[in-house]
């Protein structure tokens, strides 16, 4: 299940990409779902948990991989109970973050309306307004209604 | 600061070049597309300069600012080109509006956030672009996309509904121009036509705004208009824009500064192209019968002749205000 609070909310990590520089475990580099979203979104290969190789920035070291995987990477990992600012991600990011909500409740944070139209079957549940939302559609809606970003 | 600027930022790597003629440039898009790389690649050179192995090619400084040495930084520097990116929560902030609207500097903001605060054009937001490789085969080679550049979408048939952003001169004219039997609403500032889009989405309707400062709203309107056929947008620079436009005051001299705006707007003293050319309006039309006021409408401007002039500027909305 997916859980959107949108605008600042208690327990939240702003800048998730300097939480994960500080925070990640090898073992998440070398998962099969993380090698999977670093070629998906960032184009490269994961050699071993600490080196990534890039099409555009040659050898780089887990650091230097893009803020949104980072994202996806704690909101599959972490369990400390954070929630990500997912307005770090990319619209590539949007179907990863689906996925991984149908696998787990993952509740993110969002500072802008993310668009998800191209993520098949996508619902969340609304936390500002405590409602459910079955589409796209009905998201945006929603998030129109919404002040807080 | 006034005017263009173009930009190259490179190392072995990568290479970005990209012109900024604006004070406030947004840059957002996909993840993994090298905006921090971008910001990096700036914040290293500008403190270590050659040694880093890094080359900037601008006639002007280009500097970063952050969360904790922003206003330092910007209290000393003066006609630079300046990059912040998106892990600074500044951006967001009153005191960061109030204190860069007095600057001389231009900003390059890396931010999927939208700024209400902040006055930026629609066409000031770009993605990077990835164009290959060409001479140099190791190097990748990225430049800006405007991601908002023509939202405009070519809709033939008579609107039921137009809302126009602004409340005053603009309003009127708008309401007084459109046929009778559509409702024209003034939303009374560009953060409340979400609302009342969601409010009454099955109605077709013309959104009209100053795209000089509607960057804020863009990303979401746009997103709407997607998944709403019914939604249509016009976004000329500012209504005052229009009436410059328009051929009805000094027309060669104008239309000279209308086509090269950034050479005449110094950042300093406007914070956006709509403050320039209301100014540039009120001073131009000063004294004479076309005596400009953005409080209330003039009425000479709805003078047979005049409007006419005015109409044939934004032509390609007629047939969605019913104008025949």
């Amino acid at each position: 299940m997916l859980r959107i609070v949108f605008g600042d909310t208690q327990n939240a990590i702003y800048h998730p990409p300097t939480y994960f520089d500080n925070t990640y475990l090898d073992e998440w580099i070398t998962d099969p779902r993380t090698i999977e979203m670093v070629k998906d979104v960032d184009q490269s290969e994961v050699i071993s948990a600490r080196a990534i190789d890039s099409p555009f920035l040659g050898s780089i070291s887990v650091k230097e991989l893009s803020g949104g995987v980072k994202t996806l990477i704690l909101m599959l990992f972490d369990d400390s109970g954070k929630i990500f600012n997912a307005s770090a991600c990319g619209d590539n990011c949007a179907k990863w973050i689906v996925q991984i909500a149908s696998e787990k409740d993952l509740t993110i944070n969002l500072h802008h309306i993310m668009d998800f139209s191209t993520c098949n079957g996508f619902s969340a549940y609304i936390v500002n307004t405590g409602r459910y939302v079955g589409s796209f559609i009905e998201y945006l809606d929603e998030a129109f209604r919404i002040e807080e970003r | 600061m006034k005017g263009q600027y173009h930009v190259i930022v490179q190392n072995n790597r990568v290479k970005y070049e990209f012109d900024i003629r604006r004070n406030i440039t947004i840059i957002k898009g996909d993840s993994a597309t090298g905006k921090t790389t971008l910001v990096s690649l700036i914040e290293t050179y500008d403190r270590l300069g050659s040694d880093s192995g890094i080359e900037v090619v601008c006639t002007r400084r280009c500097l970063t600012v952050n969360n904790s040495n922003w206003e330092a930084v910007l209290d000393r520097s003066s006609d630079s080109i300046v990059f912040i990116d998106e892990e600074n929560t500044i951006i967001k902030s009153k005191d960061f509006a109030k204190k860069i609207q007095g600057t001389s500097n231009y900003y390059v903001i890396v931010t999927r956030e939208n700024l209400p605060n902040l006055p930026y054009s629609v066409e000031e937001i770009y993605g990077i672009h990835n164009s290959g490789r060409y001479s140099d085969l190791r190097k990748t080679y990225n430049s800006f996309y405007r991601l908002y550049g023509s939202p405009f979408s070519g809709y033939d048939r008579k609107v039921q509904k137009i809302i126009a952003e602004d409340s005053n001169a603009g309003y009127e004219f708008f309401k007084s121009a459109a046929c009778t039997d559509i409702n024209v609403f003034s939303a009374g500032g560009k953060t409340k036509i979400r609302r009342m889009l969601v409010e009454d989405p099955d109605s077709t309707v013309l959104i009209i705004a100053d795209g000089a400062a509607f960057g804020s709203e863009i990303s979401e309107i746009y997103m709407f208009m997607r998944s709403h056929s019914g939604v249509h947008l016009y976004l000329p620079e500012s209504f005052e824009w229009i009436l410059l436009s328009s051929g009805l005051i000094d027309g060669n001299r104008i239309k000279e500064i209308l086509e090269k705006t950034e050479d005449y707007v110094d950042s300093s003293q406007y914070f956006s192209w709509e403050q320039f050319y209301t100014k540039l309006l009120v001073e131009e039309t000063k004294n004479t019968y076309l005596q400009y006021s953005k409080s209330k409408l003039n009425i000479v401007y709805l003078d047979n002749r005049q409007k006419t002039a005015i109409l044939h500027v934004f032509h390609i909305i007629w047939e969605m205000m019913g104008i025949s």
